[in-house]
C-alpha cells in the first residue's frame, strides 16, 4: 500500500480519483438508470432542466440530456482507454526497438515519429477520420495514430539510458535473447513514466474524441459528449442546457484524469517522493 | 430626438420646400454586402448550378427573361417573343444596343452559341431544358429563332439569368469551356461587372455604367462576403456589416430570433422558381426497398410535422405528392394522394409491412439497412437521427452514415451503393425541369449527380412524362400530371417529405431586392439602400 499512501498524499489526485470513480460508475450503470436508447425521442423537445421530468433538460428532438451524458460517459471512457492502449503499445514497440538497437533502426524510426509529430495532431486526426468515414473504430485508430509518437520518444529515451547499464550487460553475457532483455529486463524498469504519460493520454484522447464529434465527425450511431455539444451548439442562446452539461462532464473528467495522472507521477517518481 | 433624426427631419423639410425629394426616392450609390456561403467553386453559372454560384453570377450574366414574383415573364435580353401555332418555332426579338462588359456588342450569335454550344453541352440541366431544340436560326443580329422537335412550353420558364445565362461567344468560342478564363473572370451583360475575387474573403462587383436598363442599377458596388462560420454570419447581419443572407446562410434558429428585432426582416419569398423538396431516395433494385410496401411504410411513418417544427423551426410544409403544392398555381399539382400523412401513421405502416410480406424475425426485426444523410449540415443529421428512432417501432433497424460531399455523391449517383438516402431536390419552375430527372428511365445516368438514383423504371410512366413535357394544352397537361402523381404515390421510388422553405434574412435598409421570382439568384438591378 506504499504506492497508495504516496498517491494519497496528493489531495488533488484523491479528488480526481473520486470524480473518475463517479464517471466510471455512471458509465457502468447507464443501462440501469437510463434503460432506453439515449437517442430515443423521449418527449417534449427543448424542455429545460427539471421540466417535464427531465433532470437536465431535453434537446431539440426531445432526447434526454442526462441519458446522453450517462451513455456518453461510456463512449468517452471506452475510446479514451482503447486509443491510449493502442498508442502505448505501438509507442513502446517503436521506442524500444529504436532505443535498444540504435544506429540505422533508431534513425529510421525516429525520422518516422518526427514525421508524425510535425503534423498538428488534431488536424491529422480530422483528416484520418474523414478519410476512413466516421465510426468508433476509425476514431480509435485516428487518436492512436496521432498519440503514439510521444510514447515512442519517451520509451526510446529510457532505453537509451538503460541499455548500457551493468545489469543489461550482465544479461548479454548470460546469452539472453534481445527480446527477453527488452521485455523482461529493460521494459519493467521504464514503465513508470509510461504509465504516467498513458494516464494523461486518456484525457487528451477524450478531448480529441469530443472535438471530432463536435465537428460532426463522430460515429453518428453512438452517443457521446462531443456529439451532444455539437448538436446543441446552434441552440446555445435559446437552450443553454444542451451543451452546458456535457461540457461540464468533459471538463470534470479530463480534469480528474489529469489529477490522477499527476498523483501517479508523484507516487512512481522516486525523485519526487520527498516532495510535500 | 437624436442629432441624426434632427438632421433627417431637416433634410425632409428642405425637401418639402424644394419639392425635389419624393417621399421614397430610390437613392443611388452605396455598397451592398451580402453573404456567399459556401465559397463558390467558380463563377461559371453555365457549367454548374451550385448554389453559391447562383448568388453571384446572375448579377453579372443576364438571361433572355426574368420573372416577376407572380412568375410572369419579364423581358430581359429578349424584348419580346413569339411561339408559332404548332408550338415548334419560338422566335426571340433581342434587345438592341446591349454591350458585354468588355465593350463588344451582344447579338443573336451569342444566344445561338450559348444554347447550342454551351448550355446543351455542359450545363447540368441544360440538356433537359433545351432537349427539343434542334437548331437556332439567326436571320439578323437581333432575332433568334429556336426550331423545336416538339413543343416545349416549360422551356420559357427556364430562361432566367440563373438557369440559362447568356454567355459571350467571342470569349468562349474555340476555348475549353471548363477551363476558359471566363470561368473565374465572368464577362456578362448584367447590372454589375466582375472586379475581384479574393479567395476565402469576398467577391466584388461594380456598377455597370452601360447597363441596358436606363438609370439602373442604383448600387455602386456589390460585395459577396464569404463567411464560413454560421454564428459569425449571424453576427455580421446583426451588426450591420452584411445586409443580406439567403439559402440558409443564417440558421433558422437565428433567423427566428432576428425576425423579432427591429431593423431586420425574414422572408420565404424568392424561392418559388426553386421549389426545394426534402425527400428520401430508395434504392429500388435491392432488398428491402425493391418491395413497394417497404417504401410506402417509410412514407407513412415519417412525422413530417415533427421534423418541420423541431428541426426547421416551423418553416416548411408537409409534402403530399410527388409534386410540390406550389405547382397548384399552374394546375399541375394533384392533391389527395395516399401514403402522405402529415404527422405519421405507425399502425398503417405496420399493416402495410405485414401485408407486403415483411414480417418480423425472431428478434422482432423486419429489416435493417444503412441510411445515408446528405452532408449539407446539422439539420440533415438531426433528420437522420429522428428517422432512425421513428423506424424502431416498425422493427426496422437503421445505421446512419454521414460522409463528405464528394464521397456521398459518388456513393449515391455513381456506385449506387446505398439503400436509403435523405436528400433534397429543386423541383424548379416546371416538373419537366426539376421532377422528371428523378423518375424517368432515361434519367438513370450513372455518374451524373441529382438524377434518378433509385433506378426506378416504369415504361408507362415514361410515356406519361414525355406527353406531359410536350402537351401545350393546360387542361390535358394537368390531367397527365394527375395520372403521373397517382402512379408515383403508389410506387414511391422517392418519398417526398416536406416542401422546404428557405429563409432570407435582410437588413430593412435594403429596398427592392425581391423584384424577381428568383430572389437571391436574381439580378438585383433595382435594389437600393435607404440610409
Amino acid at each position: 500500500m506504499a504506492f497508495f499512501k504516496l498517491f494519497a498524499r496528493n489531495r488533488g489526485a484523491l479528488i480526481g480519483l473520486i470524480i473518475l470513480g463517479v464517471v466510471t460508475f455512471l458509465a457502468a450503470t447507464a443501462h440501469l438508470f437510463f434503460p432506453d436508447d439515449p437517442f430515443s425521442l423521449a418527449g417534449t423537445p427543448m424542455s429545460g432542466p427539471g421540466q417535464n421530468g427531465y433532470l437536465l433538460g431535453s434537446d431539440s428532438l426531445g432526447r434526454d440530456v442526462a441519458a446522453g451524458i450517462a451513455h456518453g460517459a461510456k463512449t468517452s471512457l471506452l475510446i479514451g482507454l482503447l486509443a491510449t492502449l493502442v498508442a502505448v503499445c505501438v509507442g513502446i514497440v517503436m521506442g524500444a526497438l529504436a532505443g535498444y538497437h540504435g544506429g540505422i533502426i533508431d534513425n529510421l524510426l525516429m525520422r518516422l515519429t518526427e514525421m508524425f509529430q510535425t503534423i498538428p495532431s488534431f488536424i491529422f486526426a480530422i483528416l484520418l477520420v474523414a478519410i476512413m468515414k466516421p465510426s468508433i473504430e476509425s476514431i480509435v485508430i485516428a487518436i492512436a495514430v496521432v498519440s503514439w509518437p510521444a510514447v515512442a520518444r519517451l520509451v526510446r529515451g529510457e532505453f537509451l539510458s538503460l541499455r548500457n547499464r551493468e545489469f543489461v550487460q550482465a544479461c548479454h553475457t548470460l546469452g539472453m535473447s534481445d527480446t527477453r532483455i527488452i521485455l523482461g529486463e529493460i521494459l519493467p524498469n521504464c514503465l513508470s513514466p509510461v504509465i504516467v504519460i498513458g494516464s494523461l493520454m486518456v484525457a487528451s484522447a477524450i478531448l480529441i474524441e469530443s472535438g471530432l464529434a463536435f465537428l460532426g465527425l463522430g460515429d453518428p450511431n453512438i452517443m457521446s459528449w462531443g456529439f451532444q455539444i455539437g448538436a446543441g451548439r446552434t441552440l446555445l442562446r435559446s437552450a443553454w442546457w444542451i451543451c452546458t452539461f456535457p461540457g461540464i462532464a468533459i471538463l470534470l473528467t479530463v480534469l480528474a484524469i489529469n489529477l490522477v495522472g499527476e498523483g501517479i507521477n508523484d507516487a512512481l517518481n522516486p525523485r519526487l517522493r520527498e516532495r510535500s | 430626438m437624436s442629432f441624426r433624426n434632427w438632421a433627417a427631419a431637416a433634410l425632409w423639410a428642405l425637401g418639402l420646400l424644394g419639392g425635389s425629394l419624393p417621399a421614397a426616392a430610390q437613392e443611388a450609390g452605396g455598397t451592398f454586402v451580402f453573404i456567399v456561403q459556401p465559397e463558390p467553386p467558380s463563377l461559371a453559372s453555365y457549367l454548374s448550378t451550385s448554389g453559391p454560384i447562383g448568388l453571384v453570377a446572375p448579377k453579372i450574366y443576364d438571361g433572355l427573361f426574368d420573372y416577376d414574383n407572380d412568375l410572369n415573364i419579364v423581358p430581359a435580353l429578349a424584348e419580346s417573343y413569339d411561339v408559332s401555332e404548332d408550338g415548334k418555332t419560338v422566335t426571340f426579338n433581342l434587345r438592341q444596343g446591349v454591350k458585354w462588359h468588355d465593350g463588344e456588342d451582344f447579338t443573336s450569335a451569342d444566344v445561338q452559341f450559348t444554347v447550342m454550344e454551351v448550355l446543351t453541352q455542359v450545363h447540368p440541366r441544360g440538356p433537359n431544358t433545351f432537349r427539343e431544340v434542334t437548331s437556332i436560326d439567326t436571320p439578323d443580329d437581333y432575332t433568334a429563332v429556336f426550331n423545336l422537335e416538339n413543343p416545349a412550353p416549360y422551356m420559357l420558364r427556364a430562361l432566367s439569368g440563373y438557369e440559362s445565362p447568356i454567355v459571350p461567344k467571342h470569349l468562349l468560342e474555340g476555348e475549353d469551356l471548363r477551363s476558359a478564363d471566363l470561368v473565374n473572370n465572368p464577362v456578362g451583360t448584367g447590372a454589375y461587372k466582375f472586379v475581384e475575387w479574393r479567395k476565402g474573403q469576398f467577391i466584388r462587383l461594380d456598377r455597370n455604367e452601360d447597363y441596358w436598363k436606363p438609370g439602373l442599377p442604383y448600387l455602386d458596388r456589390v460585395v459577396g462576403r464569404i463567411i464560413p462560420d454560421a454564428s459569425t454570419r449571424t453576427a455580421a447581419i446583426e451588426n450591420g456589416e452584411v445586409m443580406y443572407g439567403a439559402y440558409g446562410a443564417i440558421p433558422n434558429i437565428d433567423a427566428v430570433r432576428l425576425r423579432d428585432i427591429d431593423g431586420f426582416s425574414v422572408t420565404t419569398d424568392g424561392y418559388s422558381m426553386i421549389n426545394p423538396m426534402a425527400l428520401i431516395e430508395f434504392n429500388t433494385t435491392t432488398a428491402p426497398f425493391d418491395n413497394p410496401a417497404m417504401r410506402q411504410a417509410m412514407s407513412l411513418v415519417v412525422d413530417r410535422e415533427f421534423l418541420i417544427e423541431n428541426i426547421w423551426f416551423g418553416y416548411g410544409k408537409p409534402a403530399t405528392s410527388a409534386l410540390s403544392s406550389n405547382f397548384a398555381a399552374t394546375g399541375l399539382y394533384a392533391e389527395g394522394q395516399p401514403y402522405f400523412p402529415a404527422s405519421g401513421d405507425v399502425e398503417a405502416a405496420i399493416a402495410i409491412l405485414d401485408a407486403g410480406g415483411l414480417t418480423p424475425d425472431a428478434d422482432g426485426v423486419r429489416a435493417s439497412f444503412t441510411l445515408d444523410l446528405i452532408p449539407y449540415g446539422e439539420d440533415w443529421r438531426r433528420a437522420g437521427e429522428y428517422l432512425k428512432q421513428a423506424l424502431q417501432p416498425l422493427g426496422v433497424e437503421v445505421e446512419l452514415r454521414y460522409e463528405d460531399v464528394p464521397t456521398w455523391i459518388k456513393r449515391i449517383y455513381s456506385d449506387y451503393d446505398f439503400q436509403m438516402n435523405i436528400n433534397y431536390f429543386y423541383q424548379l419552375s416546371d416538373p419537366v425541369l426539376g421532377v422528371h430527372r428523378q423518375y424517368a428511365t432515361d434519367q438513370i445516368r450513372q455518374g451524373t449527380a441529382f438524377v434518378n438514383s433509385s433506378r426506378y423504371s416504369n415504361p408507362d410512366l415514361d410515356v406519361l412524362l414525355d406527353s406531359g413535357a410536350q402537351e401545350p394544352d393546360a387542361t390535358v397537361r394537368a390531367a397527365t400530371y394527375g395520372e403521373i402523381q397517382s402512379i408515383l404515390a403508389e410506387d414511391l421510388p422517392v418519398a417526398n417529405i416536406f416542401e422546404m422553405e428557405f429563409l432570407t434574412v435582410y437588413n430593412d435598409k435594403l429596398k427592392d431586392h425581391a423584384t424577381s421570382a428568383l430572389g437571391a439568384y436574381g439580378p438585383f438591378d433595382q435594389a437600393w439602400i435607404d440610409d
